[in-house]
């Protein structure tokens, strides 16, 4: 399979549990309700700036800004929760109170890592759904909550095709130890959208394993629940480095400069 | 015939004008909110737009003051009844030209907050109320881009109001919403006649003239403009 095959097909995310029972619950997802997770409790350390990055303006606007407003345009989504870094919760008050965001927002601190910032928000979920999305990606859209909404698979993500190669390595002796199939790896992407069930028991499997995950599709495939990809835009990618923030600026204003 | 349009300024010259131009040339428009201070010419003119309404447009008349705060809070509220405002026309404009040395802060005050806070203020107040408008339109002026000894206030309003223009393009794109600032050279206004009380007004450009270019930067055809600062004179 070409990657260029793959980009309007979705597919099953395949977990250490092959055998995990596919469940496609098709009828019920016309009365769907959703909490939309946003992780925004970062510190933002490699974007090197003096402040978390999501506070930082992108085209004028705080990065946060762009995913709750977002947001605010996806009918299903009855609530927001919202996490922040330690002591900066009255500027993410503020962004949400200037930006007009009329879905009711939960405020809820940050964990120690992504992995506990997921855990301590899921247990204030009270819909069967959620997204879980990250504040530092911009150019998410409500199409992007959409399209996961509509999905025939009950656990989805957005996901990227590699590209390029990618090689598994030994870091103690630099050494290249064999090769990977492309093909069968993804660029995961957020948002993403879980049967609220399903992740919560991902979530009690990882306590119980001591798995940390550095996010929730992989941890629910290794849990042994189904979870499937679909493909996301290629401009929704998040802000890490300096670098994506001098792209996203460019890439922002590329839209309204002119060309001439 | 869907789209609501509001003005500042609307009692007369360029507002009324422009007013007049939209309801009879612009068949998308179904509602104009029509915002000026209260004044005879006000009423008179309501009345006979009322009169000369063939399409059935719904007009509204709202009297507020917009050199002072409270007054714009006010409208802010009035329009919280209208579901979605498509096109802001911020037209409503305040001189009092002096030389320097003659300047009143309380009119240089006065001057700021009509055409600089008071425009800022309903396109701010509108995105609150979750309001995405497709067009603002700024008319700032042409005074706004080269100074005149005796117009300081007016003209550093306006110049004001040309950069806060490009700020709101580059800002508002994002939300789909397309910003024009239009800056009239002489034109045929009470305004004028207080900037230049000498002149004949009928030699010089009419705000029907200005009124039709205005439209036409919120036609599709007028996407197509440079819209930064269109400068408009005869």
């Amino acid at each position: 399979m070409r990657i260029g095959e793959v980009y309007k097909g979705k597919y099953r995310i395949v977990g250490y549990h092959s055998d995990a029972p596919r469940a496609i619950i098709r009828g019920d997802l016309v009365s769907q309700h959703f909490t939309a997770i946003v992780l925004n409790g970062g510190f933002g350390q490699r974007t090197k700036a003096n402040q978390p990055k999501q506070f930082i303006k992108l085209n004028g606007l705080p990065i946060l800004a762009y995913c709750l407003l977002a947001l605010q345009k996806v009918a299903n989504v009855e609530q927001i929760l919202l996490n922040y870094p330690a002591g900066s919760k009255d500027q993410v008050e503020e962004i949400v109170r200037d930006f007009a965001i009329t879905k009711p927002v939960k405020y809820v601190e940050a964990g120690t890592t992504r992995h506990d910032s997921v855990s301590k928000m899921l247990a204030e979920v009270k819909t069967d759904w959620v997204f879980i999305v990250e504040a530092a990606r911009p150019f998410v859209s409500s199409k992007d909550f959409e399209d996961l909404a509509e999905c025939e698979f009950k656990n989805v993500s957005l996901t990227l095709p590699i590209p390029f190669t990618v090689a598994p390595v030994d870091p103690a002796t630099s050494e290249i130890v064999g090769s990977l199939e492309r093909d069968k790896l993804r660029n995961i992407q957020l948002p993403q959208k879980f049967w609220t069930e399903d992740l919560k028991k991902a979530h009690e499997y990882a306590l119980s394993h001591n798995i940390v995950a550095t996010e929730d599709a992989t941890l629910v495939a290794q849990a042994g629940l189904p979870v499937h990809f679909i493909n996301g835009p290629e401009s929704n990618f998040k802000i890490t480095t300096p670098f994506d923030l001098a792209l996203a600026n460019y890439m922002m204003r590329g839209e309204t400069e002119y060309d001439d | 015939m869907t789209k609501t349009l509001l003005i500042t300024g609307a009692s007369k010259g360029i507002g009324l004008a422009t007013v007049k131009e939209f309801l009879n040339k612009d068949a998308s428009i179904s509602s104009i909110i029509m915002v000026a201070r209260s004044s005879k010419a006000f009423d008179e003119n309501f009345e006979a737009l009322k009169k000369d309404n063939s399409r059935n447009v719904k007009l509204f008349k709202y009297e507020h003051d917009l050199a002072v705060e409270s007054d714009v809070e006010d409208l802010l509220e009035n329009l919280k009844q209208h579901e979605q405002v498509h096109i802001i026309i911020n037209n409503a404009g305040f001189t009092k030209p002096d030389s320097i040395q003659e300047i009143k802060m309380a009119d240089f005050h006065t001057t700021i907050a009509v055409n600089l806070y008071a425009p800022f203020r309903i396109v701010q107040g509108l995105l609150m109320q979750q309001k995405f408008p497709e067009t603002i339109i700024n008319i700032a002026s042409t005074a706004g881009m080269n100074g005149r000894s005796g117009w300081l206030t007016y003209s550093a309003s306006k110049a004001a109001m040309i950069n806060m223009s490009q700020v709101m393009k580059e800002e508002l794109a994002y939300f789909g919403t397309q910003v024009v600032c239009l800056s009239p050279g002489r034109c045929a206004t009470d305004l004028r006649k207080t900037l230049a009380p000498d002149e004949d007004p009928t030699t010089i450009m009419q705000p029907e003239d200005v009124a039709e270019i205005i439209r036409l930067t919120s036609t599709k055809s007028g996407l197509a403009l440079d819209t930064t600062n269109i400068v408009v004179r005869r």
